[in-house]
């Protein structure tokens, strides 16, 4: 304001006053018209495909940067998100299958031709497609920056990382076992500091351009799920030699996980750290086509025009790193990412009662997808434990007391499957209707079993004195704790006085290795989807610290079915074995089952679903679309500026204004 | 004063000495290599690839002397961490092996271009605020002032956060709920929010302590002389209160000033900017503890210079003070 003092004109307002008034409004007002749209994505890369089609980005979240896209060495869920579309493997899981697990030929040209060898051996040999590329990258200097043919040697290549102790392959120990030479290799490279990638590797041979014969200590049919995770893909040496993470002419390069070059439908066009991963179509992918046919007839309609066709369809994955569940949640909402899991915060908004979709979601053409995750959640008991593991009445007794459908309401909002078994669904030998008697809650049978233990109403019938046992679990959020108090519950009702002993995650895997607790909250998540690779946690020879066998469950004649029936293909003998195994474990009740986990996710009515089973899931997006139009009208739907409360405040600050004036000119300060 | 800045520089050493030790100590009780071992390679891993993991980063080294026949004293985990430190070499980081000082460069500019803005959006308004509300001291206004500036103070920041993103992202469709494009103008559009968020978080304590202070300046005998000679209110208010309130109100917020580089922990990580304070809670997610105990050794650092920075501008602002 500027008054008269003498004649002459000043302001009133110091000029530091004014300063700060002048950052007040207009610091404000500048952001406020710089944003103008809450889109919170990057501009795709292009607009057009080269045949003059929309350009269709595919956007999705991550709760984290992956730690590493090596895939000799990543063993991670996130990363498998990212590598499993940036590497194609030697087989594949057959697409648009849900309930089970076939395999398909990818970089293969076929399944690997399997032969007996002397003295227990056995080979396959495996022949790869002709004209196959790695992605274009400036590591191929020799045919500056194009991505040369994926060739034997590249196979053989893969299998020697896998050996090399700085890789640190964490499956290294599992296949030194069955793939020849790989155990010698390893030893070697520890001994003269390096890998000698020079030499050849015993058991796998390259033959000639195209072919690689794989040559096996033992019989080992599970090989063939090895050859479809990501440990087994070829990668490029020139890549992993170029990126070495050391500076070349004043400059540092990426390290190779942070820069793969492998086979897949896409390449990583960008990756910042803690924000976004981008991808974008491999323009000379041809590892595989649309397939034409194995999906269900309802999806006739949608899927046949597609057969054959090349792939992938989306030209540009963009993975935002979005670590907490609720602005993940908002941006699904407002139609900026295609899918969405559905946390327990928003599952009750999400579904009804009968878990179904929601009528305001199903009016938006929101898809729901329940998909059954190949794992299965227990509680183990210490086999050596001279008390619970030598008394069979009274670990089916706890079993029999637990309430798996109680927790399973209360902690996993009811989607979790009551495990009857130790095999999750989809898995070979998996009985869909079996009832196993110690996980049915009940509770007389329990109370009945602890008498028969020698255990009535929880006391030693000798000596009166209660039993007592010690709950070990790692409780790293509120809700493990509320589960780990529910299990004391759930035991306490047979009178034994639990204690819960919470522990740091290394604590744990110590007194686990070194036998030193009663009761432990444990898990297991197939790697490959074969019943060998649930069983052998219940081997002998596998006891820590030679392996996973955790419970330290020792029957020899488990010992022995299992070792006849891990080298079986699938059959109705190995079924028999199988059933045999599993009806071993459900009497000696070495654990107290809880559930199969079952995935709930969303997907966008423009994204396309691609029905995979949960091993396939991650690269099914190579043969889904995206309905750009249909996205571009729904978000603007969604997303339009409210007008009102900028006039309100609009109106509301000009009131203010006025009345300020014309109080200070009547106060006349 | 040079003598003065030598003798707090000295002083220092010890202090960061002591932080460097009691962050290390603590993350061995809280997380030692071998648990952070078995996250980085999975619970799968075998023993065998845990001990190689161990070896490759000198985690299978002693932890504070080395006494085995041979070796160095010092050839032990602790001394090589001081000894980094010390060099200004932060390390690398366990989860992805980059240069820690690499990821501090990355993370610094969008982590200033929140708190810089929001810093001085805030201090202003809760000066404005606090000027006003000495202006309009002992009435109606005041009361209601100072009771919204108590509720503002006692809801927790992520509600600001959550109702922020609730209201302005969500329902009214103003701005982006979460994401930060680097570079350009368009950058302001992902700022913007969480800079108003931030300024407003922490305005109701701003405006308390400044009108304290401003009050306190009102109350003086130069004032009442001001007010005798005839100036206006306003007069007197904003020209002799405010710039003697300045030089207390500098000491609180110079203090401050280095630290605005290490970021907001809640805003970064709700609207996913990538700057240090997400590095930091990325970092402890995942028990990356090179890197959360270099953001330690980093933020110390930069609280003692704030410290410093603080007696100096006060020494300036007011020539009555004399550093010894």
């Amino acid at each position: 304001m500027i008054v008269k003092e003498g004649g002459r004109v000043k302001h009133c307002l110091p000029r530091m006053m004014r300063f700060f008034c002048g950052v007040f409004l207009l610091l404000p007002a500048l952001l406020f018209l710089a944003s103008c749209d809450n889109d919170p994505h990057p501009a795709a890369l292009q607009q057009k495909k080269e045949d003059g089609t929309p350009w269709q980005v595919r956007y999705s979240a991550l709760p984290e940067d992956p730690r590493s896209l090596d895939p000799q060495f990543s063993y991670d869920t996130l990363g498998h998100v990212v590598i499993s579309l940036l590497y194609e493997t030697l087989l594949d899981y057959k697409p648009f299958k849900t309930d089970s697990y076939d395999l398909i030929p990818c970089l293969a040209e076929s399944m690997p031709e399997r032969k007996q060898l002397p003295g227990g051996q056995e080979s396959y040999l495996i022949h790869l497609k002709k004209g196959l590329y790695f992605h274009d990258d400036p590591c191929f200097e020799a045919t500056h920056g194009i991505g040369r043919e994926v060739v034997a040697d590249d196979v053989a290549y893969a299998f020697k990382r896998i050996a090399d102790p700085k890789v640190e392959c964490p499956v290294f120990s599992t296949l030194e076992e069955y793939v020849v030479g790989l155990h010698e290799a390893y030893a070697d490279a520890k001994k003269n500091g390096f890998f000698a990638y020079e030499k050849p590797l015993a058991g796998v041979e390259v033959l000639d351009k195209y072919t690689v014969r794989l040559t096996l200590t033992k019989a080992y049919p599970q090989i063939k799920y090895w050859l479809a995770m990501a440990f087994t893909a070829p990668v490029p040496h020139e890549a992993v030699d170029y990126y070495d993470g050391i500076p070349h002419d004043g400059k540092i390069r990426k390290q190779f996980k942070f820069h793969p070059v492998g086979t897949g439908p896409y390449y990583l066009a960008d990756w910042k750290q803690n924000s976004l991963i981008r991808l974008e179509r491999f323009r000379r992918y041809n590892a595989t086509k649309f397939p034409d046919g194995g999906w269900a007839a309802a999806d006739d309609a949608r899927f046949k025009p597609l057969a054959g066709a090349r792939l992938p369809f989306i030209d540009e994955i963009q993975m935002s790193i979005i670590r907490e569940t609720i602005p993940s949640w908002v941006l699904f909402r407002q139609g900026y990412l295609d899918g969405s899991g559905i946390s327990k915060d928003v599952f009750n908004t999400v579904l009804d009662t009968g878990r179904e979709l929601t009528l305001d979601y199903k009016k938006r053409g929101i898809v729901l997808h329940k998909d059954p995750v190949p794992d299965t959640g227990y509680l183990i008991f210490n086999m050596d434990d001279p008390v619970f593991g030598k008394n069979k009445k009274l670990r089916q007794a706890i079993s029999s007391a637990y309430d798996e459908d109680f927790a399973n309401e209360v902690f996993a909002n009811g989607i979790e499957l009551n495990a009857q078994e130790l095999l999750p669904p989809g898995v070979f030998g998996y009985q869909p209707d079996l009832k196993n008697p110690y996980k049915q809650h009940n509770l007389a049978l329990a109370k009945k079993l602890m008498a028969g233990a020698g255990y009535p109403d929880g006391r030693d019938a000798k000596t009166g004195a209660q039993l007592q046992l010690t709950l070990d679990v790692t409780a790293e959020s509120a809700t493990a704790r509320q589960a780990a108090e529910f299990d004391k519950s759930q035991i306490e009702q047979l009178g034994i006085q639990v204690k819960v002993s919470e522990n740091l995650w290394d604590h744990l895997q110590e007194k686990i290795i070194n036998g030193q607790f009663q009761l432990v909250t444990f898990g297991w998540e197939a790697d490959y989807p074969d019943p060998e690779n649930f069983f052998f946690l219940f081997y002998s020879k596998n006891i820590p610290p030679e392996g996973s066998n955790n419970t330290h469950y020792s029957n020899p004649g488990f010992d022995r079915i299992f070792e006849k029936m891990s080298s079986m293909d699938d059959s109705p003998e190995r079924l028999e074995l199988v059933h045999k195994l599993t009806a071993i474990l459900n009497e000696d009740c070495p654990f107290v089952l809880t559930a199969h986990a079952v995935s709930f996710s969303l997907s966008q009515p423009w994204a396309q679903h691609i029905p995979s089973n949960p091993l396939a899931a991650y690269n099914a997006v190579k043969y889904a679309t995206v309905d750009v139009a249909m996205r571009n009208e729904q978000q603007h739907q969604l997303n339009k500026p409210a007008l009102w409360p900028l006039v309100t405040a609009a109106f509301l600050i000009a009131a203010c204004a006025v009345y300020g004036i014309i109080w200070s000119l009547k106060r006349n300060v | 004063m040079f003598s003065y800045i030598i003798r707090r520089i000295l002083y220092s050493v010890p202090i960061l000495f002591g932080v460097i030790v009691i962050t290390f100590v603590l993350f061995y009780v809280v997380h030692p290599p071998h648990s952070v071992a078995l996250q980085m390679l999975g619970p799968k891993a075998k023993p065998e690839a845990i001990q190689n993991w161990l070896h490759n980063r000198g985690y299978d080294k002693p932890m504070f002397i080395n006494t085995q026949a041979g070796r160095s004293l010092f050839d032990s985990q602790l001394c090589h961490h001081i000894k980094s430190l010390a060099l200004f070499d932060l390390g690398k980081s366990l989860k992805t092996n980059e240069p820690i000082i690499d990821m501090f460069k990355r993370g610094a500019i969008p982590s200033l271009c929140i708190t810089v803005p929001a810093f001085f959006l805030g201090i202003t308004m809760a000066i404005l605020a606090a000027l006003f509300l000495v202006f309009v001291r002992e009435s109606l206004l005041d009361v209601t002032g100072t009771i919204l500036c108590v509720v503002s103070m006692s809801i927790p920041p992520m509600v600001y956060v959550i109702f922020g993103q609730w209201l302005f992202a969500t329902q009214w469709s103003y701005f982006p709920a979460f994401g930060f494009i680097p570079g350009g103008f368009s950058m302001a559009r992902f700022l913007a929010l969480p800079i108003c968020i931030m300024a407003f978080a922490g305005i109701g304590s701003d405006i308390r302590m400044y009108r304290a202070i401003f009050l306190e300046e009102a109350r003086s005998d130069y004032v009442r002389t001001a007010y005798a000679k005839g100036l206006s209110a306003r007069r007197v208010l904003l020209v002799h209160v405010f710039k003697n309130g300045m030089i207390s109100l500098i000491t609180l917020v110079v203090a401050s000033l280095p630290l605005l580089i290490m970021g907001s922990l809640i805003i970064e990580d709700f609207f996913g900017i990538p700057g240090l304070g997400n590095l930091m809670i990325n970092a402890t997610r995942s028990a990356d503890f090179t890197v959360i105990m270099a953001e330690v050794y980093v933020g110390s650092l930069l609280f003692l210079f704030g410290l410093l920075l603080t007696d100096i501008c006060y020494a300036i602002a007011d020539p009555r003070i004399r550093l010894k």
